[in-house]
């Protein structure tokens, strides 16, 4: 079970307007496959109903290809067994950075074609969103999200990482997210809370992170593994100030929960679309993959499920309301911090990777 | 036939069939794995210096060994009395007990740890009435402490405990204890030199299955503990999240292993236990230990032995129990331990009649939307039928080769009885990812991935071991002298199997055919592997759902997962229990 608890960072938004007929996954044995197929991991929950209906249905009306979503998200560990044992059953998936970055530093994915992209499209899409093996599919952020009952708007709220760490000034109880998994954990807030400048922040300080993660520690009720985690406890208002995913908590404000996200010194991650490497259906992943990153597609799964888009031109077609749920709203994005995830793949002298080396301070740290 | 003739007559050979299909799946590529933690074939030990040069590692592998001993200690101290409460009552009773001890089993994993949350919260059951009565002001932290570990760890392995013991209560011969107590031993004295040790394989290979899941243990302590409180498998998750690097993984797992051979091999692995039916030699107690005391108690018991025989058999007579206090204390331990098995499974059927989008308590209001949203969805309900039919199959796939192993493990050589019990036992000891990355490889070689085939047979590996287990435990009470009576009258080794050894051990078999069967509906990490994006079972769809948006679905599947059992059970009671005309003791009975 303790596979994929990292992946996490979905919500449920303005979705109910989504036919329930639609997320029935098509079940069929590998071998059924043929050329005018697609197998894809569109993500379980809403974000796998917002792929279908914004993504699935139009490609296969546009080219005709038959396409199979797979209503969960797909991992690293099981691609690099299909790879390796020659059985890829997967054509496209959809991975975090950190895991995009490992399968692509092991050669177990395929290149992305982009002679097949038109130019303006390819234009309005983020650089760091263009990568030889994946071209990145939403961005979504980690922010401070703070109770409206414990922090009412006639008194001083926390607004940036310091206030967070500052427990005399604003009491309360706080949760931030579990460092196990390494890839992603408080690493940034806790040097930005140090008062490393935002810019400054990488290549990052291991030991002055734990340096202030130690002031924290004593004050953090629960460090949280899981989106649905973080949620349940802002619902529950078992926390008054939360490091939580942008989504999570836009799902409890759409349902009337007193909660506000503080997008001062958010930090955004994405995803990337990947192709295992020789799967059977080539040429449609990469069609699949220059489909959905088009603006008017992105536009429209944006409405469904408000995560950013990395394709910029998408917010000249999204409303204000939607885009400013969305954690790349160009206001928003003064104020943020990109994770870079090739500095947790940078190997070093001894053969670790600094994601290695985060999982083994943290090991340690928790047991001290 | 002859085949099976030529089995009988060599009992490892029964064994086989089991054997064959784990070496096949699992035991090829686990070595596999193994060569590539020593990196062959250059052969070193550098990833295990590497795992033992972390300070950490050694650390949480320490507090993995602790949490569960501790954890298996406690499931033995609440389970062995809630046991033999239960043996020892009326026969209906009995059976309504072992049901509800079943139930909390059935509920999904998850759930019931989001019903712990729900209880022990800061804002949960315990704490909200506590501060509505005035107890406290404010919350206690009731969660997120190894005591809450602990609660959510033993509640979720208790029944693991229970239903071996019970099965192998059941095989003990009552008249023994008639007899100890007739030739005047005290109540205590009869239970401690001639029960116990006739239960001591149920307490085995209860122990050893929670123990071995406990190593295993990942979900219900990260959600339940604290910073603290990691597991082995914790730091196993990390690894296979961040690098994939199967060596190290491997070395971790290997580890883990080794724990729990040596573990295991000091608990004792002979899970026949003592065949000769004949109570161990008399286990001393500290008292008797002191030459003065031994002999001041010797002295009083030979003096007090021809009373106590003649009060018992004034007892024996006596219409109603004389000792009030015992009537008491063992229906209320019983109705504590009930109480504390069922109360989350009441408080998440509750909560799957919520009106609110996610799991509350008390529901803010009363629906049933979340039962048409799992009834309505046929990715939900394609899912349940999914995992009903692979789950059928693992039941009797593991149910006839667990058995056969079972039978013929218990009549070999106990050395090296206990040698392929482990190998039997290896793919539930050590961590499931590894099983199932082993399993993987396996079944690619057999082109299975993706297969309702190869996920019967990758889930089957586990549960043909937990059949095992089980079977075993009843065997281990079971007088081989009655087969020898039935071939004496010229029954052939299949009649007196069928005729004899099966009816005999029939709670055993049963018990490992209900026990795989959850095995296999609850499992997840192997299956969503072999299952190549292809197969969806409930259990993936229920974690995909969890992991997503926690919404009350899960309650309901729950609920549901819960009540379908309870009828499932009535109905087989009212259909065999009751057309059964009597049961094995009487059978004993007749037979010595």
């Amino acid at each position: 079970m303790s596979f994929w608890i990292n992946r996490r960072r979905f919500m449920q938004a303005t979705s109910s307007a989504i036919a329930v007929g639609a997320l029935s996954s098509v079940v069929r044995p590998a071998s059924a496959q043929s050329s005018g197929e697609l197998r894809v991991t569109v993500g379980g929950g809403d974000v796998g109903k917002a792929t279908i209906e914004a993504y699935v249905k139009p490609f296969e009306a546009e080219t005709g290809i038959k396409v199979t979503p797979i209503t969960d998200d797909a991992n690293t560990g099981q691609i690099e067994l299909m790879v390796k044992s020659s059985n890829v059953t997967l054509d496209v998936a959809y991975l975090s950075q950190g895991a995009a970055l490992t399968l692509a530093g092991k050669g177990l994915l395929e290149n992305i074609d982009y002679s097949i992209h038109k130019k303006d499209e390819l234009d309005g899409i983020f650089d760091f969103a263009k990568q030889p093996f994946g071209i990145a599919s939403l961005i979504y952020s980690f922010n401070m999200v703070y109770n409206t009952e414990a922090f009412p708007a006639s008194k001083p709220r926390p607004m940036t990482w310091a206030d967070f760490w500052d427990v005399e000034k604003f009491p309360g109880i706080r949760t931030m997210v579990s460092g196990q998994y390494g890839s992603e954990g408080p690493w940034e807030e806790a040097l930005l809370a140090d008062g490393v400048p935002a810019d400054q922040l990488y290549p990052m300080d291991i030991d002055r992170i734990f340096a202030s993660l130690d002031k924290i520690k004593p004050h953090i009720r629960k460090w949280w593994g899981t989106g649905s985690e973080v949620q349940q406890l802002l619902h529950d208002k078992a926390v008054d100030v939360a490091q939580s995913y942008d989504g999570r908590a836009l799902r409890l404000i759409d349902q009337g929960a007193p909660v506000e996200i503080n997008r001062n010194q958010a930090k955004l991650q994405w995803d990337y679309w990947v192709i295992p490497k020789a799967g059977p259906n080539m040429q449609n992943a990469q069609k699949w993959i220059e489909f959905v990153t088009r603006a008017d597609r992105q536009a429209a799964f944006t409405q469904l499920f408000p995560e950013g888009p990395t394709n910029r031109n998408a917010f000249k077609l999204i409303p204000d309301e939607v885009a400013r749920k969305l954690p790349t709203h160009p206001e928003y994005m003064k104020s943020c911090v990109s994770m870079k995830g090739q500095w947790y793949n940078d190997i070093g002298p001894d053969g670790l990777t600094n994601t290695d080396k985060l999982i083994q301070r943290w090991n340690e740290w928790v047991l001290q | 036939m002859k085949t099976f003739q030529k089995l009988g007559q060599m009992p490892i050979g029964l064994t086989v069939p089991a054997l064959a299909l784990l070496l096949v799946i699992f035991g090829i590529p686990i070595i596999h794995l193994f060569l590539n933690s020593i990196n062959a074939p250059a052969f070193s030990a550098t990833n295990y210096y590497k795992f033992f040069g972390q300070p950490a590692n050694v650390r949480v592998l320490f507090q993995t060994i602790e949490v569960s001993v501790v954890a298996t200690a406690i499931c033995l101290i609440v389970g062995y009395p809630t046991a033999y409460l239960i043996v020892t009552a009326s026969r209906s009773l009995r059976i309504t007990l072992i049901a509800l001890v079943i139930i909390p089993y059935l509920t999904s994993g998850l759930a019931r740890t989001y019903a712990w949350i729900v209880i022990l919260g800061d804002r949960g059951v315990i704490n909200n009435v506590l501060v509505h009565l005035g107890v406290i002001h404010s919350p206690l932290q009731l969660i997120y402490n190894t005591m809450a570990v602990y609660i959510g760890m033993v509640h979720i392995m208790l029944p693991l405990m229970i239903l071996p013991l019970v099965s192998a209560m059941m095989g003990i011969d009552r008249s023994l204890m008639a007899a100890a107590r007739s030739m005047g031993a005290r109540p205590l004295t009869a239970f401690w030199r001639v029960f116990f040790p006739l239960s001591l394989p149920g307490v085995r290979s209860g122990s050893l299955l929670v123990f071995v899941f406990c190593l295993g243990f990942y979900i219900t302590p990260a959600a339940l503990g604290g910073l603290r409180d990691a597991m082995l498998s914790t730091f196993i998750a990390g690894q296979v999240a961040s690098s994939f690097d199967i060596p190290r993984i491997a070395t971790s797992a290997f580890i883990l292993l080794a724990i729990a051979v040596a573990v295991l091999s000091m608990l004792g692995l002979d899970l026949a236990g003592a065949q000769g039916r004949a109570p161990t030699p008399a286990r001393k107690s500290w008292v008797a230990r002191l030459p003065i005391f031994g002999l001041l108690k010797r002295y009083f018991s030979e003096f007090l032995s021809p009373y106590r025989a003649k009060l018992w058999t004034t007892q024996l007579y006596q219409a109603g129990d004389n000792s009030s206090l015992s009537n008491i204390v063992g229906p209320l331990f019983v109705l504590l331990v009930m109480v504390y098995l069922l109360s989350p499974g009441l408080i998440v059927i509750i909560m799957s009649f919520s009106a609110g989008a996610f799991l509350e308590f008390p529901p803010s209001g009363l629906s049933l939307q979340w039962y048409r949203s799992f009834f309505g969805d046929p990715s939900w309900n394609g899912a349940a039928w999914t995992s009903i039919q692979i789950g059928v199959a693992v039941a009797i796939l593991s149910t006839i080769v667990g058995t056969l192993a079972a039978y013929g493990l218990n009549r070999t050589h106990p050395r090296l009885r206990g040698l392929l019990t482990m190998a039997i036992l290896t793919p539930v000891t050590i961590p499931v990812i590894v099983v199932g990355i082993a399993t993987y490889l396996g079944l690619v070689n057999l082109g299975l991935i993706g297969s309702t085939t190869g996920i019967v047979l990758a889930q089957s590996l586990g549960a043909i071991g937990i059949v095992v287990v089980i079977v075993s435990a009843t065997l281990a009470n079971f007088d081989r002298t009655l087969e020898q009576a039935a071939k004496s009258m010229r029954a052939s080794p299949l009649q007196t199997f069928m005729r004899v050894t099966l009816p005999l051990i029939r709670p055993g078999v049963i018990g490992g055919a209900v026990f795989a069967f959850l095995h296999s509906f609850d499992e997840l990490v192997i299956t969503s592997l072999v299952s190549g994006y292809s197969i969806r079972t409930l259990p993936l769809k229920m974690w995909e759902n969890i992991r997503n948006q926690i919404d009350p679905t899960i309650a309901a599947v729950s609920a549901l997962l819960m009540l379908v059992p309870v009828l499932w059970l009535i109905v087989l009671y009212l259909t065999w229990w009751r057309s059964r005309p009597r049961d094995h003791h009487s059978l004993r009975e007749l037979a010595t």
